[in-house]
Parts: structure tokens; C-alpha cells; sequence
């Protein structure tokens, strides 16, 4: 049996978490290859329009998976705890739509289901997946806490890399972006090598600290529904005073996106900050022209402010 | 021989090339249409420039380029400096109007507000990749009632009672002005609601949230405009600056900015013989098919971008190689 995975959504997430625990239980599996025009173009035509551009991605990855392995893994998540918490009802769909989508197709999905307020825990739900999978409790259990452990001890790196990037002496930009929009080399990654191309050290707020970001975040905004949201929220009040600037990034119409970024507009005043907003554009001069002169001016602005003091 | 600099601002619609000497006086300007053409404009433009300078007395020293084709100008003249729109603009309008503490700027595609305090930039906002309520809009409006853009203005002056014209989005501005304009509005009344539109597009999208505090100063294309001004002055309720050379900020900021760069470049008119040409070459090598602009001079390939990875930059390199 082969598991096919794509390369996008909550990938960018869970893959260490996802990857372990299919190694452990001796899983065959294959991950969709980066992000490229043709699966926006596929993904594009099995989408409605209404839908953002990562789940777009998503379904052209699923298409490339097609064929190529037995089950597609698709993941659906419902509530990641918190009694008022919700995600983006995509990450609750998208194992409805990828079924339907592809119905004609005879697609076969793996799966698991998370839903805390209905105590349906990451646990519970990979225990459930396990046991489908054709393998006992204790294999399930010892392979889950061992993807556990890689996970804590992936992330625990990451954290340290940012650590070292925070320290440096050069300009250090937050850019602030869901993983899935800020990993996919399609649509994310232009704009960290733009930033590195400007000589600035891209700091991200996807890689924190969640539960102390989900705590800092009750600071900017006690009502906040959306956990992902939640956590970048969070993220700007950990790192703010460590950076020059901050980047908004948002994938064209991410509905959460739209309405948090504008509050993080409206509530921060102290740092520079531009809104930059991915649409799938093949030209990358309008990304480019709004980061250069970004970043120029944090620089006029700093340079001028060192010769005041001087 | 004294020093002079060199600043083109080459935007979707209109290229417009200055020539400073050391002190920031304008020595030589020229303005005139891209035409979708930016290397003839370029080549057009230098040999405006070229009748215009006193070529004995001053030598060119510094190049800067800006605007939406800066990079690809920028190669063709050699430039020193190749910097985006709203530095250029900043430092353009810096120059002329120390005081100024608001600009608004309207081209083509772009339309931007940059707010100063105490002479530097300390906020700004860009469209964002919607063209709406820019130049090129209205000059496609216009194109649709019959009028050439410079009659724009003065026309729209006319009107006692300008139409109400959704201003949102493009799209519904242009079906709201058929539909006026077959009720039997009169034309000076939807020219004048579209300047109006504008206006509240732009205060609305782009200036959402900021303070602007005059002295305000106007540029860009659209501020050739006086319907446009006049809108301005109504909606803000303080005076618009326009300078004579509001058109020519961009180009004047990246003129001076060529000056405060160390290198210095040889520069020469004879730019306007030597053939330029652009090859779009399409990379295969992976599912992204990027399109990767070859640039030549005199055949020889000088420059390439494009390209979302390094394996398209090989691909250059081999194209060289085979030349």
C-alpha cells in the first residue's frame, strides 16, 4: 500500500508529525513534488472560483497524486481546542471536497478527523487511522508518540534557527503568513528570497512558540476565533521589538486573512508594515517594487534617526 | 566639463527622462508615450535629451532609472542606480518642496500616497495589484466617450452637477457610466463624476487610514488633470499642490539619487544607435515553464530575469555560450 501525500495545506504543518508515523508503522509513502504552474492550473479548474489560491494548490496536488499511489491522505481538522476556537472551515471541508471533486475518478482517501470539541483528539483520530491501516494498538501507539517526539524536536530547531536569525545585525523582517502560503516554492518562497536579495533576514512568524503565541495573542484580541490566526497574532506581539518591519501576507480571498490582518493594521502602530497579497500573478515586479521600497525606507528612516543621535 | 546626471522614469504610459547638473537644476526633460515600447521610448527619449544638452560644457557622470521597466532601462543605459517608484518619488518631491508632508501620486497603473515628517518617509501605500482609479482607467474612459485625455480636465471644470459614478471597482465604474450616459446624462457631468471617483477611490482605498496633513503635494500623470485637482481640493478641503514639473519628480528623484551613489558612470548619447533587442525564451525545464527576458546588445546577450529558479539561469548561460 503507498500514501500518496500532498504537498500543501496542513503539510507544511504536520509533515514531520505525518512522515514518522507512516515510517514507524513501515508505510509506504510519496509526497507530491513543490508547487508548480501546471498543478495551479489543474487545481484552478477543479476548484470553484470563490475558493484562496492554497486550496487551489491543494486540489492540484491531490490531481497530480491521482495514479501515482492507492490512498491520497487527507486530513480534516474541525476544532483544534479552545471552547470558542475554530479554523477556516476549508481545513473542515476539504476531505468532502477532494471526495466529491474527484469522484469520477475512483479516488480512495486516507484520512483522519480532528474535532476536540467533540473529543475527538489528534490522539484518538490517529489511533482510528492506525487501526484502518491494518495495524495493532501498541504499534499505533509507540509509532504516534515517537512522531510526537520528532515533531517537538523538529520544531525545537526551527526555533533555534530563528533564535540565531533574530541576533543578527542586519535588517530582520517578520513576515507573517501561513505556512502553506510562505513554504509553497510557487507563491511563498519569491518573497523570502526577495527579502534575502535586499540583504534582510526574514524572520517567520509561522515558526514560534504555539502555545505562548496563542497566549500573547488574548493581548491583541480577546475574541479571536481562528486558531492558525491566533498563533501569527500571537507571533507579532513575541518578535515585534526584535524586528525592523513587518510583512502581511495573505492568499487572494482568504476570508480570516482579511479581517485579522486588517485589525493588525489598525492595532499596531509602532512598526513599519505593508500588506502583501498572493494571487497566483506569473509576474513577480509588483511583489518586488512593493518589498524594495519597503524596504528602503525602513532604511532612510533608520539611517536618519542614527545621525540624529549622533 | 561639469558634471550632469541622468534620471528616466519609464512607466506603463509615459517615459520621462531628465538631465540635473550638480546643484539639482533641470539642464534637459523630456515626456512623451511609452507605447508599450520601452527600449524605443528609451532611445527616443535620449535623443531628445541629447538636442537639448549643451554637450561641450556638460559630461553625463550618473544614471538612475525607475518606474515599472527600470530594471530592463536600467541595463540598456548602464545606470548606477535602479530604484522603485516611491523612493524616487520621495526624494524627487524632497527636493522641491522641503515642507511637504503629504503626496499623492497617480500613473498609470500605480497609485500611490507617501506621508513625510521632518523630511523623511515614514508611512506609505501602494494600490494593491488593482489598477482602479489610475490613469490608465481614465484614459480608457475617455477613450469610450470620444474625449482625448487632455480635454479631460477643462471639460469636467464645466459641470455644476457632477454624475454619481460607483467608483469601487473599474469593472462596475464602467458599466455605472454606459448606464449614465444612456440615461442622457450630460458628458461634462460624467466627466467630472469620474474625476470624482477617482478621487474617492484613491482617499478611500489607498490613503484608507492615513492622515494626511497639507502641505500636499500632487503628481503623477493624473495630476495633469485639473478635474482631478479640483476633486482633490473639494474632497481633502486644502490646497493641492502641482508643480510645472510634477510629471518629472520621479526621474528628478533618481537623478539626484545617481549623484549620491559612489560609482560613477561612463555614459554615452551614442546609446541611441546601438540595437537593443529582448527575447522571450521559455524554459522547460521543470512544469513552470517560466519565461525568462534575454536582453542583447548588438547581439550579445548582456543581461537575463525571469526565471523563478537557478535552473533557468543555466539555461541563459548555455545560450550565450552557443552564440
Amino acid at each position: 500500500m503507498k500514501i500518496g501525500i500532498p504537498r500543501a495545506f496542513l503539510y507544511y504543518k504536520y509533515h514531520v508529525l505525518w512522515e514518522t508515523f507512516f515510517e514507524e508503522l513501515g508505510i509506504e509513502y510519496i509526497v507530491s513534488p513543490q508547487t508548480n504552474k501546471k498543478m495551479i492550473a489543474e487545481g484552478s479548474v477543479y476548484s470553484i472560483d470563490e475558493a484562496c489560491l492554497p486550496h487551489k494548490i491543494f486540489l492540484g496536488h491531490v490531481d497530480y497524486l491521482i495514479d501515482k499511489c492507492d490512498y491520497i491522505f487527507v486530513p480534516r481538522i474541525a476544532t483544534l481546542g479552545g471552547t470558542k476556537d475554530i479554523v477556516c472551515s476549508r481545513f473542515q471541508a476539504i476531505y468532502d471536497i477532494v471526495r466529491n471533486t474527484f469522484r469520477d475518478r475512483n479516488i480512495k482517501i486516507l484520512y483522519y478527523s480532528i474535532d476536540i470539541l467533540n473529543k475527538d483528539t489528534e490522539f484518538k483520530a490517529f489511533l482510528k487511522m492506525g487501526k484502518f491501516l491494518g495495524k495493532n494498538k501498541a504499534q499505533i501507539i509507540k509509532a504516534y508518540y515517537i512522531a510526537k517526539q520528532a515533531e517537538k524536536t523538529n520544531k525545537l530547531l526551527d526555533l533555534k534557527e530563528q533564535e540565531k536569525n533574530l541576533e543578527s545585525k542586519k535588517l530582520k523582517i517578520l513576515v507573517v503568513a501561513h505556512p502553506y502560503n510562505i513554504y509553497d516554492a510557487y507563491i511563498g518562497k519569491p518573497i523570502i528570497k526577495t527579502l534575502k536579495e535586499f540583504d534582510c533576514i526574514p524572520i517567520l512568524a509561522c515558526c514560534t512558540d504555539t502555545k505562548k503565541a496563542i497566549q500573547e495573542a488574548k493581548i491583541i484580541s480577546h475574541t479571536l476565533p481562528w486558531t492558525f490566526n491566533k498563533e501569527l497574532v500571537g507571533a507579532i506581539g513575541l518578535y515585534k521589538d526584535q524586528v525592523d518591519g513587518i510583512i502581511l501576507v495573505s492568499a487572494f480571498p482568504c476570508g480570516p486573512d482579511a479581517l485579522v490582518n486588517e485589525m493588525i493594521l489598525r492595532r499596531l502602530k509602532d512598526k513599519p508594515m505593508i500588506t502583501l497579497i498572493l494571487d497566483g500573478q506569473e509576474g513577480t515586479a509588483g511583489m518586488e517594487t512593493r518589498i524594495e521600497s519597503f524596504i528602503d525606507i525602513i532604511r532612510i528612516k533608520e539611517e536618519k534617526e542614527h545621525e540624529k543621535q549622533m | 566639463m561639469k558634471k550632469a546626471y541622468l534620471g528616466v522614469d519609464i512607466g506603463s504610459i509615459s517615459t520621462k527622462g531628465i538631465i540635473i547638473d550638480e546643484n539639482h537644476h533641470i539642464l534637459a526633460s523630456e515626456y512623451l508615450w511609452t507605447e508599450g515600447n520601452p527600449m524605443d521610448a528609451v532611445k527616443r527619449l535620449i535623443h531628445q535629451l541629447r538636442n537639448q544638452l549643451d554637450n561641450k560644457k556638460y559630461k553625463i557622470v550618473g544614471v538612475g532609472t525607475t518606474g515599472s521597466a527600470r530594471k530592463l532601462i536600467g541595463v540598456i543605459l548602464g545606470a548606477n542606480v535602479v530604484k522603485n517608484e516611491i523612493t524616487a518619488h520621495a526624494i524627487g518631491t524632497l527636493s522641491l518642496y522641503p515642507d511637504v508632508r503629504t503626496i499623492f501620486e497617480i500613473g498609470g497603473q500605480d497609485s500611490k500616497i507617501i506621508i513625510i515628517e521632518d523630511g523623511i518617509v515614514v508611512d506609505y501605500a501602494m494600490n494593491t495589484l488593482c489598477a482602479a482609479g489610475t490613469g490608465s482607467f481614465l484614459s480608457s474612459q475617455s477613450r469610450r466617450l470620444g474625449l482625448e485625455v487632455e480635454d479631460f480636465g477643462p471639460l469636467a471644470l464645466k459641470s455644476k452637477n457632477p454624475t454619481n459614478i460607483a467608483a469601487r471597482c473599474t469593472v462596475f465604474a464602467e458599466s455605472d457610466l454606459v448606464h449614465k450616459a444612456q440615461m442622457g446624462h450630460k458628458k461634462e457631468d460624467i466627466v467630472a463624476g469620474l474625476c470624482k471617483a477617482v478621487v474617492t477611490n484613491y482617499l478611500n482605498n489607498v490613503g484608507k487610514g492615513k492622515k494626511i496633513y497639507s502641505p500636499i503635494v500632487f503628481q503623477g500623470g493624473v495630476s495633469k488633470n485639473i478635474g482631478v485637482i479640483k476633486a482633490f481640493e473639494e474632497a481633502t478641503g486644502e490646497k493641492i499642490i502641482v508643480d510645472e514639473n510634477s510629471h518629472l519628480m520621479g526621474a528628478l528623484g533618481v537623478a539626484i539619487l545617481s549623484q549620491t551613489d559612489q560609482k560613477e558612470v561612463d555614459f554615452n548619447f551614442d546609446i541611441e544607435e546601438i540595437e537593443f533587442k529582448t527575447k522571450g525564451v521559455e524554459c522547460k525545464r521543470c512544469a513552470n515553464n517560466c519565461e525568462i527576458i534575454c536582453v542583447y546588445k548588438d547581439g550579445k546577450l548582456i543581461d537575463s530575469w525571469g526565471n523563478k529558479c537557478d535552473r533557468g539561469a543555466i539555461k541563459v548561460r548555455k545560450e550565450e555560450k552557443s552564440r
